[in-house]
């Protein structure tokens, strides 16, 4: 991809130029070039199969500290250009904005080598190979006799090029791949049926899980629900499996963006070094931690990436910030742009000592959250409330499967509120935790 | 990559009817049964204000073509943003790959038939991609400023307008050619009220496949400013939640999400025929009450979940899929219509041409019954009153939820005090059984849903008149 990654960075430059020559006070552009392999197997066969290379150009200008932004997946130089033409007329109809512009041209330290953002035996995989993989992670599942039925098993990859130019001088690129297996399975039979998941993503072959860790995974995690009870509405602890921290740190990020804060749309705005949780509480995120899917080496405005501390053991330090937010709360940008928005990198509650079987061990009666669904969440209030399923625990064990109820509780009273924090954390994801144990939250039934 | 065309240009791609044919025979040389190609040409605009000003715009261009070869049950798709004859050419032979012939098969291409729309669907007299920038900021601005005038306690507004034209063009191996053009237009407002350390956020939009003469005649934006702010408002007072089993009443309009998760994915005819939907065998079989009338209409005028042809050139069918009760129907694309031996009834969409076609709903909605709306609460000595939903979502095996922003209680058959935030959570079977009343005001939601599946969005839109559900599982916190 060398050849075209030069041809690629021009555009970018021409553009850039193409805009300054046009009155644009300031102009970046970015080219994103991708690769995509994806192939879904069910019942022992290909169903779906996808391979494509595409291209696409964003870019923002400014002129009088006014902004217009556009994006094109047809690369045809003239349309560029006339998206230019346009985007400066926009700008002169919208108003003055005196936090707009670019960053101050800063150096990143690191690449993607540094960061191993890139595993060329992704890149090389064969097609067969990877249709295989698929097909031996589905076939394990299907051979245990409890599974009913299958929603299928996928194996994707992904390789994607960014280029950035700006006109501040800023130019930099970097290079990453990506790897996914995943099967969904059905168990039950009936108008009785359950259903659930399991995956691994990466971004390097060799630590991506084995089609048996999935297929047994996701076995596991389907038939533990069959024959699920409703329990009554009560007030309980709850004990929240790794992927279902995961979506409470994605709620807890969208309550610390720099945007949401001076948007005033979070609970969370103007308390920067408040105690918001308890001491168990520290939340970082990491844009250089090697390998990690959250990684890069520069934000979508260049900014460098960093460590950023958001929650040490329960006082609130940081927001996450892109250049704007940043100018508007006079905070530090923390290379978390993203277009217009703030995105985390790898934002993740650290994790503490005790195992999982250990958190199950010591609850008396409490409710294993294993799957939501909805999305009640409002970060305006930080309630939480959503339907959900997962296991009862009575003296330190699972002992039936429970589903159809729902979840509710607040964000800022649960980061109070955390009793547990497990020594589990995966990275399967940007945003990621450990199990954890929240004191008390209402889990309604019958 | 760019010397080939001197600018893109919509509706002709820049390729003749010929390089399509020559690309689809060369996809179908090795033994596929079928096979089509997606063109597509989008420009859209997007518009925000906050904070007293416009704050930004942006626009964005999306060229592309889909290619998909079909053997039995097997689909593979290539698409590329890059319309070179080499790249088309290599897009035919990988999306082959999954036939299994030896290439070099001839494929005699068929007569083509063009077919074009007889009436369009599109309401648009002004197309809002052909209006001069200024009448869109004014919208924008007459929406920002009436939320926020609206009450003391609103502190922010935010305001987002978006607009998008596609132009489609399909061939596919049968000689089927369809070319549409798709406009659409919404206004979105959020406002966000404080009182007392307390802050609470309304919501409220608009649109559609229309132009912009719908916020003069149908919707203006100071209603929609409004509305979002008394939203906001009424939170302010609002009280937590219930929680626990009781009897349900869903307002007209943006109930519909619940019959769009309820009842519309379980009927998707490729959970059908793989089996996964928990209504697999129930066609013709009964699964809610009597008063259940349920249909999908992707035709209706100006609606955000109509369309002229679907995704892969095919005509849309009001259809009905439930009747008093009676499964009657599933939403067919072409490839599960073709492996269930049935007719397509015109489902089939794509988000865009890196996506191949799925079945999807359109216009989902609960027919008009018998009921008086006020009969229908008065019938509730206590219980939870559903005003305003933000969404849902559904498993295959029938359990559901739908996310509550503003609730009312219920007590002796009059609405009492406002509700926040709660999630409502039931299995379908259950829950289409337990429809007791449902009223003769049948109204549809706002003009801003979009539903996702398997990573794909597209517009939709639903409704359903007053219904009563005689207990449902409320989350709340009391």
């Amino acid at each position: 991809m060398k050849a075209a990654s030069h041809d690629l960075r021009k555009l970018a430059e021409k553009l850039v130029q193409y805009g300054r020559k046009l009155g644009a006070d300031e102009m970046e552009v970015t080219l994103y070039d991708g690769r995509e392999f994806n192939v879904d197997v069910r019942l022992g066969r290909i169903e779906n199969l996808v391979e494509a290379d595409s291209r696409y150009c964003a870019f923002r200008l400014f002129k009088d500290k006014k902004v217009a932004s556009a994006s094109s997946s047809d690369l045809n130089l003239s349309t560029l250009q006339a998206l230019v033409r346009k985007a400066l007329t926009r700008a002169s109809l919208t108003h003055a904005d005196e936090f707009a512009g670019l960053p101050a041209p800063a150096r990143f330290k690191v690449t993607e080598d540094s960061l191993k953002l890139y595993d060329p035996e992704v890149a090389a995989l064969k097609p067969q190979e990877k249709i295989k993989m698929a097909l031996t992670t589905e076939r394990i599942a299907l051979e245990d006799r409890r599974i009913t039925n299958s929603f299928g098993a996928s194996f994707v990859s992904n390789e994607l090029r960014t280029i950035l130019v700006n006109s501040s001088g800023f130019s930099g690129e970097y290079l990453q791949t990506y790897c996914s297996l995943s099967l969904g399975l059905q168990a039950g039979h009936g108008d009785h049926l359950v259903e659930d998941y399991w995956f691994s993503s990466k971004r390097h072959l060799r630590d991506l899980a084995t089609p048996e860790e999935v297929a047994r995974t996701a076995v596991e995690r389907t038939v533990r629900q069959l024959n699920p009870r409703k329990i009554k509405t009560q007030n309980v602890p709850v004990i929240f499996e790794p992927t279902m921290t995961s979506w409470l740190l994605a709620f807890l990020f969208s309550c610390v963006s720099g945007t949401a804060v001076y948007q005033q749309t979070t609970f969370l705005a103007g308390r920067l070094g408040e105690k918001i949780g308890n001491d168990l509480v520290t939340v970082i995120d990491d844009g250089l931690l090697p390998g990690r899917l959250g990684s890069r080496p520069f934000d979508s405005e260049g900014v460098p990436t960093q460590r950023t501390v958001i929650i040490e053991n329960g006082v609130l330090r940081n927001y996450l910030c892109n250049t704007y937010a940043a100018r508007k709360l006079n905070l530090p940008a923390t290379g978390n742009g993203n277009g217009r928005g703030v995105v985390p990198n790898n934002f993740y509650l650290e994790p503490g000592t005790t195992t999982p079987d250990e958190i199950i061990k010591s609850t008396r009666k409490g409710f294993l959250l294993t799957r939501v669904i909805g999305h009640g969440l409002n970060s305006v209030t930080g309630d939480i409330s959503r339907g959900a399923s997962g296991l009862w625990i009575e003296d330190g064990q699972a002992v039936y499967p429970v589903s159809e109820v729902t979840i509710a509780g607040n964000l800022g009273k649960m980061l109070q509120n955390i009793e547990l924090v497990g020594n589990d954390i995966r990275f399967e994801s940007p945003v990621c935790g450990p199990t954890i144990r929240v004191g008390e939250m209402t889990v309604a039934g019958k | 990559m760019t010397e080939r065309r001197e600018t893109s240009q919509p509706g002709d791609f820049q390729l003749q009817l010929a390089d399509l044919k020559r690309v689809l025979s060369l996809a179908l040389a090795r033994g596929g049964d079928f096979a089509d190609i997606f063109l597509e040409y989008r420009t859209s605009l997007s518009i925000l204000m906050e904070e007293d000003i416009i704050k930004e715009s942006s626009e964005t261009v999306t060229l592309g073509l889909g290619l998909r070869v079909i053997r039995k049950d097997r689909t593979g798709y290539a698409y590329t943003n890059d319309l070179s004859e080499e790249k088309l050419r290599s897009v035919a032979l990988t999306a082959s790959a999954i036939a299994s012939a030896r290439a070099g098969q001839k494929f005699p291409f068929p007569r083509v038939r063009n077919l074009r729309a007889d009436k369009d669907v599109a309401r648009a007299g002004l197309v809002a991609n052909f209006r001069p920038l200024k009448d869109k900021i004014q919208l924008v601005e007459r929406a920002y400023r009436s939320a926020l005038n609206h009450d003391q306690a609103i502190k922010k507004v935010q305001v987002a307008y978006g607009e998008s034209l596609q132009h489609i063009k399909i061939l596919n191996s049968e000689g089927l050619l369809v070319e549409d053009r798709r406009p659409m237009v919404k206004l979105v407002v959020m406002a966000l009220a404080e009182k007392n350390g307390r802050r609470e956020s309304g919501f409220c939009g608009g649109g559609g496949r229309v132009g912009l003469e719908y916020f003069k005649r149908e919707l203006t934006p100071e209603t929609i400013g409004q509305e979002a702010a008394r939203e906001a408002c009424l939170l302010l007072e609002a009280v937590d939640p219930p929680a626990g089993e009781m009897p349900v009443v869903l307002s007209p309009g943006h109930s519909g999400v619940l019959i769009h998760e309820a009842v519309g994915h379980l009927l998707e005819a490729d959970f059908i025929r793989k089996k996964t939907s928990v209504l697999w065998n129930k066609l013709g079989k009964k699964v809610g009450s009597e008063q259940l009338n349920i249909y999908d209409d992707p035709t209706r005028p100006g609606f955000r979940g109509s369309y002229n042809f679907d995704d892969e050139g095919s005509r849309p069918h009001k259809t009905l899929l439930v009747e008093k009760g009676v499964v009657r129907g599933f939403l067919q694309d072409l490839l599960s219509a073709r492996l269930m031996k049935k007719e397509p009834t015109g489902h089939g969409r794509r988000e865009d041409f890196s996506c191949w076609p799925l079945p999807r709903m359109a216009n989902t909605y609960i027919d008009r019954g018998e009921y008086d709306p006020e009969e229908i609460i008065r019938s509730v000595r206590k219980g939870f009153y559903v005003s305003r939903l933000s969404g849902g979502q559904v498993e295959d095996s029938g359990q559901f939820t739908f996310s509550v922003t503003l609730g009312y209680l219920i007590e002796d058959g009059r609405l009492g005090r406002p509700v926040r935030q709660a999630t409502l959570i039931g299995t379908n079977l259950d829950i289409l059984q337990k429809v007791e009343m449902v009223g003769h005001d049948l109204e549809f939601g706002w003009q801003t849903g979009t539903c996702s599946k398997e990573g794909q969005d597209v517009p939709v839109a639903d409704g359903c008149p007053t219904m009563k559900i005689s207990r449902m599982t409320v989350g709340g916190l009391r």
